[in-house]
């Protein structure tokens, strides 16, 4: 097997990778944000309630979840495919990491935002849409690619609920050819060319932002 | 198929054998990829040609996943006639990953440093290497310890990851009695309280000691 077929059979995998990270991002942004603001918010037992499920889905490894929700849900009568478990624990786990950032990046707002808006007369929930969550968006920019990125990565453990990720058309080929050298680093080419653009656009990012945030308090 | 929580009580002892392997993997990873980080961001500071290099291994580090690096080794190594046992090559995997991460932790802590340090420590005469032993790292080890501590509870969340290798760890011997037993629900979901309790434990020891250098500003 030439190396250009070793790559044609891995990206043959793409479409399933590709899908896992879209519908987990489905479930990770609407997540992070409505947790992550929620969490900035609340006070007492409410915050307690929010803290403790961002706290799950932060703090299991996400290889524990897969395993533990692909077979125990059918125990508690839930049937889902393997792709669904997949992303939603993926996506779920993204979506609490995420919200952390959201939630520092509110934090690091300063408290005259807020109160410039409410001495206009808005009210707090308009505060919060139109002054407070655009500037903490564009503020976590950089932390979201990098955090889809972490998931895109994450998305070679579906390969273990058996969906035919571009991992597991790796091991597939393992298993026809017995060739670990080209197919092991033809897999680590196939997400290198995937994720790197993407770690560049990121510190790209991260640099041109930190200075636009630096210029604007020059004023 | 239901829940059988007796079972799943009753295999708990059983899981928690692994809970030494996992243990003393997150630690011997945690202590590897610090080194290897360190590494890297030296490299990174010293000759333009050792810096491209460098900053291409670690985004090259981040840019793949985990598993697939661990398998790389995994299946790579042998095929080349080094046979190590699983463990040691999924510590060395693990320390790899986190390299690449912590090595832009010691970036940042290093960048926070004002440049009159350094330049300082020149004009006196001391060496590059002396430079970085007795006036760059002391300042750094503050501004690195906080965030060095959160990589640990990563590495920790990704032990689970040498179970794949056949290393008996809290997963792996989760996946040893489901194996046994035919029953895959009970198991998997014990070994996830087990390790819930054991993050939270951590990130408590991570919060205490930051507290006790007097690190932490802000809560968690």
């Amino acid at each position: 097997m030439s190396f250009f077929e070793i790559m044609r059979g891995i990206y043959s995998g793409f479409g399933v990778t590709m899908n896992v990270t879209i519908l987990a991002l489905v479930y990770a942004i609407p997540f992070a944000v409505v947790a992550g603001v929620l969490q900035h918010f609340s006070t007492g037992t409410w915050r307690w309630v929010v803290t403790a499920t961002i706290e799950f889905w932060r703090s299991s490894p996400i290889l524990v979840l897969l395993y533990a929700f692909y077979y125990s849900l059918p125990a508690f009568g839930i049937y889902l495919s393997a792709f669904s478990v997949g992303a939603l624990v993926l996506g779920l786990n993204a979506g609490a990491y995420g919200s952390q950032s959201i939630r520092a990046a509110l934090q690091a707002l300063d408290r005259g935002q807020c109160e410039a808006g409410l001495a206009l007369g808005l009210s707090r929930f308009t505060v919060l849409r139109l002054i407070e969550l655009p500037q903490a968006i564009v503020a976590m920019i950089p932390t979201f690619i990098n955090q889809t990125i972490q998931l895109i990565k994450g998305t070679s453990l579906v390969s273990l609920l058996t969906l035919s990720d571009m991992t597991f058309r790796a091991g597939e080929l393992f298993a026809l050819t017995y060739d670990p050298v080209r197919i092991y680093s033809g897999l680590l080419l196939a997400y290198l060319i995937i994720c790197y653009p993407v770690t560049i656009l990121g510190r790209y990012l991260e640099k041109t932002l930190a200075k636009g945030r630096g210029a604007s308090y020059e004023f | 198929m239901n829940f059988d929580i007796e079972f799943a009580l009753e295999i708990v002892p059983r899981v928690l054998q692994g809970i030494e392997n996992t243990i003393i993997v997150s630690a011997v990873s945690f202590v590897g990829a610090t080194a290897l980080g360190f590494f890297w961001e030296m490299l990174r500071r010293s000759h333009w040609l050792m810096r491209a290099i460098a900053q291409f291994i670690i985004d090259a580090i981040r840019s793949t996943p985990a598993l697939v690096q661990v398998y790389f080794l995994f299946f790579v190594l042998p095929y080349y006639g080094v046979k190590l046992p699983a463990m040691f090559v999924g510590i060395f995997g693990l320390s790899f990953y986190f390299s690449g991460y912590i090595s832009e932790v010691f970036k940042a802590g290093i960048d926070t440093i004002p440049a009159g340090q350094s330049q300082a420590a020149q004009s006196l005469g001391l060496g590059r290497v002396d430079t970085v032993i007795f006036v760059i790292a002391p300042q750094m080890l503050r501004n690195v310890a906080a965030p060095l501590g959160s990589y640990s509870v990563y590495i920790l969340l990704s032990t689970p990851l040498l179970a794949l290798l056949g290393v008996p760890e809290m997963l792996g011997s989760a996946l040893d009695v489901a194996s046994e037993a035919y029953r895959f629900a009970e198991p998997t979901f014990v070994s996830g309280v087990l390790f819930l309790i054991l993050n939270l434990i951590v990130v408590a020891g991570v919060a205490l000691f930051e507290r006790r250098l007097g690190l932490r500003t802000q809560p968690h």
